[in-house]
């Protein structure tokens, strides 16, 4: 039964100094949903017996099934407390670390935070996490030390280890609180210092240097939690009960014959009575005396545990209940499991809900009472100054101060996150109960039909055929509705003024700027949506259709809120991606971005299962990146779409709400391809077991020594062509990735040059030359550009020794797809050919009609190399030699077709060649990992990483904190599941972010197998292990139908025999 | 009384595959291990031993009848038996055996699949398939991979039976043209038949400058016509190999 109905809410939510907007966070399995649950239960809303074991707020399946929390979901509750009436929006949130995204969304709307911790595990990740997250957003942590039953009934301790216990726990917490502290204020140092030392350089005096840390003046007594300044809790919400030393100050003032103010003070600390003075006095530890916290609460705690529960003594319950003031009912008395006796028991002695909710509307600050720093913070980011924003955007400020819900005030919404929503679960779809007058309208209208049917029996037929078109169309409409059930909600908080259904607003992206859009005066067309939107516009106009109050699994619709509430407003799901703003001004910034402690890296391709639906998957892939902010759809170059979610059960979450919600069809998930480069290096001086080669024997049959030119004919043996492929350094390979657009347009604008000049040389000089004036010239910027990139390449070269010196001139085309990092280099003694310096115009040459064969087939070589059909990287491939001898006899090029296609035939397989008899080499892509770790478990890290061919390149201590980054490098192709390992071995104490970084050769050759006397000596004559490169090959040539070494069958005796009976 | 015949240094092979070959009207065969004898050719295997049950030459494995020595001289010119089965191995012809079988059928179908992948692209969002969808329709349509046709050749011809099963499409060649003459005209009507769609097209002092996408099929015809039906004047441009978006792209 509810206590409370909308209407009740809807008054409260007028009086802002009277709303609390709190959020529960903590570790996971801490017991934040049950304390939610404890809280829901005293507004009536789910049964006090059901409380602890429902989940309220954990509404989806999966969610029940797994007993973790996986979104963090609002309800509105109502609290009484010395006659005032509060409203208070608790938010809970999950634990698991892959949804701590949904931690920073629940965080961001929030004024306050209960963090839960478990007594018996003590501080965990999540509860760091979930602390910085706190403290980042500048909002009011209480904290709840929870699971007290467990220190009596599991680990048996007495009340007097109990305490030393909880005193422990309680520091370890402020330890935390006290590292944030300190990290920041070191940063603020250092920030401050570097201004400082500009200054002073301007001064030119800086022979004074302040020693002092800003450490030591900063306050930070009003940070740490202690329960005699009431924001601890002390409780077991899975028992449904809950204390603060206040709590028992009341209680026990009257039978010690104290003041309830100085018991208050004294209940917690080394506080001890003196039962022959009657006074309270210090130093309990010292004399080994019980202190008054143990004296007073815990013993009295452990009593009634003990009778109820561990001894089952079921006559002395009554005698408890009349001691504490309690009646409990026959029902509770009769009940055989002694646990529910005993929370029924303390659920009326220390409500939960009660204490908790008394000291969430006393210690935590109210909408109203918004700190000026927080406003900042949210406004603008760390980056940008407060200052540089507009004055009327700095107004703005005021208006969040002052959190009021007049007309006139600008309205500013802040949406954290869209929720899916079940469509037929809105309250307006809901179907309503009848009233009688109703009832009796359709009965009257059912005997009317039935009188129609009647007189109408014969047209039956006929009608029905008439009917049938309508019904199909009318099922139709139902199945486009059936593919829409879910619908979007924002999930939102009014910081000022007050919004009503109908109301048209401006809806900011996050991109928003308002300094540049106040300057230039942008006209803002009202009809656009999201989708139309160009890349630097961030502005939309919607109009809010609904409002709601979130109930956890349900919606109340309303008509208006104001400021400082959190709501959810629906039909935006148009305008807004994952977040935004809403004003009334397009001066109100965009609200600064949400620090997401985890970013998404398990990368995972996806495919449905029947390749026809793939459009229905892009448009789930769609709503699913709408509906999470911490999940990335990515659509790749090779056609695969790309997931990537911040870990396994995320992951399993976003593909259940695929399959059930948004694509409705079934997928397949797989590892995603890894791309790879092939390239060529020069020959090794040291042998694998880093001996020098040249020292040494070597066996010359395994390594046959050939000719590094390759002389290749056409088929028609007209074309003589000598090829010698040599590795380019990596110096010039950067410069050729970096400029890859350049040349791409210097291709085409020597392809167009060759087609025209040989347009020229037929009759139409004319037209040709002023084709040639108008349009196929480079332009003046183009021209500066290639004239630096000579210069950088030509810097480059000089610095290279002379193999590389005439570089600028020999090269003739780079590849693949004409931009990429392999150059085609012209050494022959007799024919010229442009690309940088393209003026020069060489046409009578017979061979230069085939000139654009020849480069084709340069780039066919580097687009697909012979390790594994992958692109070729840092190769140069020197023509030594091109002869052609034309003979027009027919029958000759009908052979073998056009002598064109022969060419490009005959340079790739040169090429090709020509790459092979060089030590080839395979390369991986790189990702750079930046980890967080605590160093408790930097071993641990370096094991993971070692274990998957990771590199550790650098790693300091971040100051202030026991925590270290690590910066390393990991191949791709070893990535996937790399944070799952991570997290595993290190239990949850590291965090991996990874960016792709760069190409990276694989010091083995794939082919490799001891030739040299060293490498006998380690291995012998076979090497048994694992060549990773060889390894990389083969799955790639298996991948792609290629042949491998594998063989079918190793050992030929071993085959099953198919025996005949003989 | 009859004698009675009692094998008793019978070798008996089982788990054999023969290769057999008729040279000098005679038939020789050998005896080898199963799925083993396409890896020899391949050069995959090195030991012989791991290839051949027995370095005899037959005239019948299965009946046991051992080939003559004179006819082996007289028709291999050698006496080695070891020599006379590498060389029996390399030339004459085989059972392929079940795994052998399946691992070509397998590796033929992923080059097929690759080999679509790489040719063909989805109209919708002009990018090209992954591998594996491609496989999956591939199985889905039914389609059944002959050994003895190229793996090109198969691709293109399942190309279009995928067309009934998912939106795929040929990837387009992006070409210019270039059309002077008197007769521009007239051969630009034949070009813009063959071309799929015309993305650009002006005219400038009697010289018509085409771009325009064809389809990769198309390419060798439309060489040659302009070729022939210009004289030589028209000019052909590849510009694009395969017309598709590059690089990755959020949704």
């Amino acid at each position: 039964m509810r206590l409370v109905d909308s209407k009740k809410l809807l008054e409260l939510q007028n009086n802002p100094s009277n709303i609390r907007n709190i959020c529960i966070v903590a570790h996971v399995d801490h017991g934040k949903t049950t304390l939610a649950d404890s809280l829901i239960s005293s507004n009536g809303i789910i049964s006090q017996r059901m409380s602890g074991k429902l989940r309220y707020m954990d509404s989806r399946p999966d969610e029940q099934q797994r007993g973790i929390t996986m979104k963090s979901s609002s309800i509105s509750l109502y609290h009484a407390m010395n006659q005032e009436e509060y409203l208070v929006n608790l938010i809970d949130s999950p634990g698991h670390i892959d949804f701590s995204s949904e931690v920073s969304t629940a965080v961001r709307l929030c004024d306050g935070a209960i963090v839960v911790v478990d007594v018996v595990e003590g501080v965990c990740p999540q509860t760091r996490l979930v602390l910085k997250q706190a403290y980042s957003e500048n909002i009011r942590p209480v904290l709840v030390l929870n699971k007290i039953d467990r220190l009596i009934v599991e680990m048996q301790l007495t009340p007097l280890d109990a305490y030393v216990h909880l005193t422990q726990v309680l520091e370890q917490v402020n330890a935390v609180v006290g590292e944030l502290f300190t990290t920041e204020v070191f940063e603020n140092e250092e920030a401050s210092m570097e201004k400082k030392e500009k200054e002073a350089l301007n001064k030119e005096d800086n022979n004074f240097y302040d020693w002092t840390s800003a450490l030591e003046e900063a306050d930070d007594s009003h940070l740490y939690f202690s329960p005699d300044q009431g924001n601890v809790v002390f409780a077991s919400a899975v028992d449904g009960w809950g204390f603060t030393t206040l709590t028992f100050a009341k209680l026990f003032s009257d039978k010690l014959g104290v003041k309830e103010e100085i018991l208050k003070k004294v209940l917690w600390g080394d506080f001890y009575l003196n039962t022959k003075t009657k006074r309270f006095m210090k130093g309990a530890q010292e004399k080994a005396k019980k202190p008054l916290f143990v004296q007073v609460i815990l013993d009295n705690l452990w009593n009634v545990y003990e009778t109820v529960v561990m001894r089952h003594e079921k006559d002395k319950v009554p005698v408890i209940c009349e001691k504490l003031g309690i009646k409990l009912t026959a029902r509770d008395l009769r009940h055989t499991d002694s646990r529910v006796q005993l929370q029924s028991l303390m659920v009326q002695w220390l409500p939960l809900s009660h204490t908790i909710l008394n000291m969430v509307c006393e210690k935590l600050p109210s909408p109203k009472e918004i700190l000026p720093e927080k406003v900042e913070r949210l406004m603008c980011s760390r980056i940008r100054d407060f200052d540089s924003f507009n004055i009327e955007t700095q107004k703005l400020k005021e208006d969040f101060l002052a959190c009021d819900s007049n007309e006139n005030r600008p309205i500013i919404i802040f949406i954290s996150k869209m929720f899916s929503f079940d469509k037929s679960a809105l309250p307006e779809n809901r179907p309503k109960a009848l009233t009688s007058e109703e009832m009796a309208l359709r009965r009257e209208k059912a005997r009317q039909l039935r009188e129609e049917l009647k007189q109408n029996n014969a047209n039956i037929n006929r009608q029905s055929e008439e009917k049938s078109p309508h019904e199909e169309q009318e099922k139709s409409a139902e199945d486009e509705n059936e593919k829409e059930k879910v619908t979007f909600i924002a999930f939102a908080r009014i910081f000022s003024g007050k919004v009503k259904k109908g109301d048209r607003v401006y809806v900011l992206g996050p991109k928003h700027d308002p300094s540049k859009i106040l300057n230039c005066n942008i006209k803002i067309d009202t009809n656009k949506k999201l989708k139309d939107l160009q890349s630097d516009e961030h502005i939309t106009c919607a109009e809010i259709k609904s409002l709601y109050i979130l109930m956890g699994r349900e919606l109340e619709d309303i008509d208006e809120a104001v400021a400082g509430n959190i709501i959810g407003i629906g039909g935006l799901e148009e305008h807004v991606l994952k977040t935004a703003t809403l004003s009334s001004t397009v001066a109100c910034p965009a609200f600064s971005e949400m620090q997401y402690s985890v970013v998404p890296i398990l990368r995972v391709a996806i495919e449905p299962t029947n390749p026809s639906q793939l459009p229905q998957l892009v448009k789930g892939l769609k709503l699913l990146n709408q509906s999470d902010s911490c999940v990335q759809v990515l659509l790749q170059e090779t056609g695969e779409h790309v997931l990537v979610t911040a870990g396994e059960v995320h992951l399993e979450r976003c593909l259940e709400d695929l399959r059930t919600n948004y694509a409705n069809i079934p997928i397949t998930v797989s590892e995603p391809i890894v791309p790879f480069r092939e390239t060529i290096v020069e020959p090794p001086k040291m042998d694998m077991a880093n001996e020098e080669i040249a020292s040494q024997n070597v066996d010359k049959s395994n390594t046959k020594l050939e000719d590094p030119i390759i002389t290749i004919y056409t088929n028609n043996k007209q074309s003589k062509i000598k090829i010698r492929a040599k590795p380019i350094p990596i110096e010039i390979t950067k410069l050729l990735d970096r400029s890859a657009d350049l040349l791409k347009a210097i291709s085409q604008h020597i392809k167009t040059l060759q087609t025209l000049s040989m347009n020229d040389k037929l009759d139409n000089k004319m037209e040709g030359l002023y084709l040639n004036g108008t349009k196929h010239k480079l332009s003046e910027r183009m021209l500066k550009l290639i004239e630096t990139f000579k210069e950088d390449l030509q810097s480059i070269c000089s610095k290279l020794g002379p193999d590389w010196k005439d570089l600028v001139n020999q090269i003739w085309s780079v590849g693949p797809r004409n931009c990429g990092p392999n150059m085609l280099l012209n050494h022959t003694a007799d024919y010229c050919t442009k690309y940088l310096h393209h003026e020069k115009e060489i046409r009578e040459d017979p061979r230069f009609e085939y000139e654009g064969s020849f480069v084709n087939g340069f780039q066919l070589a580097t687009l697909a190399g012979p390790l594994c059909d992958e692109p070729m990287m840092g190769v140069a491939f020197c023509i030594e030699e091109w002869t052609l001898e034309k003979s027009f006899s027919d029958d000759i090029s009908q052979t073998f077709g056009p002598l064109s296609g022969q060419i490009v035939s005959a340079v790739k397989e040169g090429c090709r060649k020509a790459f092979q008899v060089q030590p080839q080499r395979l390369m991986a892509a790189m990702y750079s990992c930046d980890i967080a770790v605590d160093q408790k478990v930097l071993g641990k890290l370096y094991a993971a990483l070692g274990r998957r061919g990771g590199r550790v390149v650098g790693s300091d201590l971040q100051s202030g904190s026991a925590s270290f980054r690590v910066q390393a490098l990991l191949p791709v192709a070893e990535s996937f599941k790399f944070a799952l390992e991570l997290r595993t071995h290190t239990s949850g104490l590291a965090a991996p972010q990874m960016l792709f970084s760069h190409w990276e050769v694989i010091d083995i050759d794939p082919f490799w197998r001891p030739c040299t006397e060293e490498e006998y000596l380690h291995w012998g004559e076979k090497y048994d292990g694992v060549n990773r490169a060889k390894a990389y090959m083969d799955s790639v040539r298996a991948r792609k139908g290629l042949a491998t070494d594998k063989q079918l069958v190793q050992h030929a005796e071993k085959q099953r025999t198919l025996s005949k009976n003989k | 009384m009859s004698k009675i015949f009692t094998p008793t240094n019978q070798i008996r092979l089982t788990n054999v595959a023969i290769v057999r070959l008729k040279k000098g009207g005679k038939r020789f065969e050998i005896a080898c291990y199963k799925n083993k004898v396409l890896s020899w050719r391949n050069k995959l295997e090195k030991d012989i031993d791991e290839v051949l049950q027995t370095h005899t030459v037959f005239t019948n494995v299965s009946k046991g009848q051992v080939a003559k020595k004179e006819d082996l001289i007289k028709i291999f010119a050698k006496e080695d038996q070891t020599e006379i089965c590498k060389e029996i191995l390399e030339k004459g012809e085989l059972q392929v055996s079940d795994k052998e079988r399946h691992s070509q059928i397998d590796s033929l179908f992923k080059d097929i699949a690759t080999t679509v992948a790489d040719k063909c692209v989805n109209p919708e969002t002009k990018r090209p398939y992954p591998v594996s969808i491609i496989e999956k329709a591939i199985k889905d349509v039914h389609f059944s991979v002959n050994v003895n046709k190229s793996a090109k050749q198969q691709a293109l011809d399942v190309i279009q039976i995928l067309k009934n099963e998912i939106p795929i499409e040929r990837a387009q060649m992006r070409v210019r043209i270039l059309l002077t003459g008197k007769d521009a005209r007239k051969t630009k009507d034949k070009v813009v038949k063959l071309a799929t769609t015309v993305e650009d097209e002006n005219w400038e002092s009697g010289t018509a400058n085409i771009v325009c996408l064809i389809d990769p099929g198309n390419f060798r015809s439309l060489d040659e016509m302009i070729r022939t039906e210009t004289k030589g004047t028209g000019q052909f441009e590849l510009l694009n190999l395969k017309e598709m978006v590059e690089g990755d792209q959020a949704l």
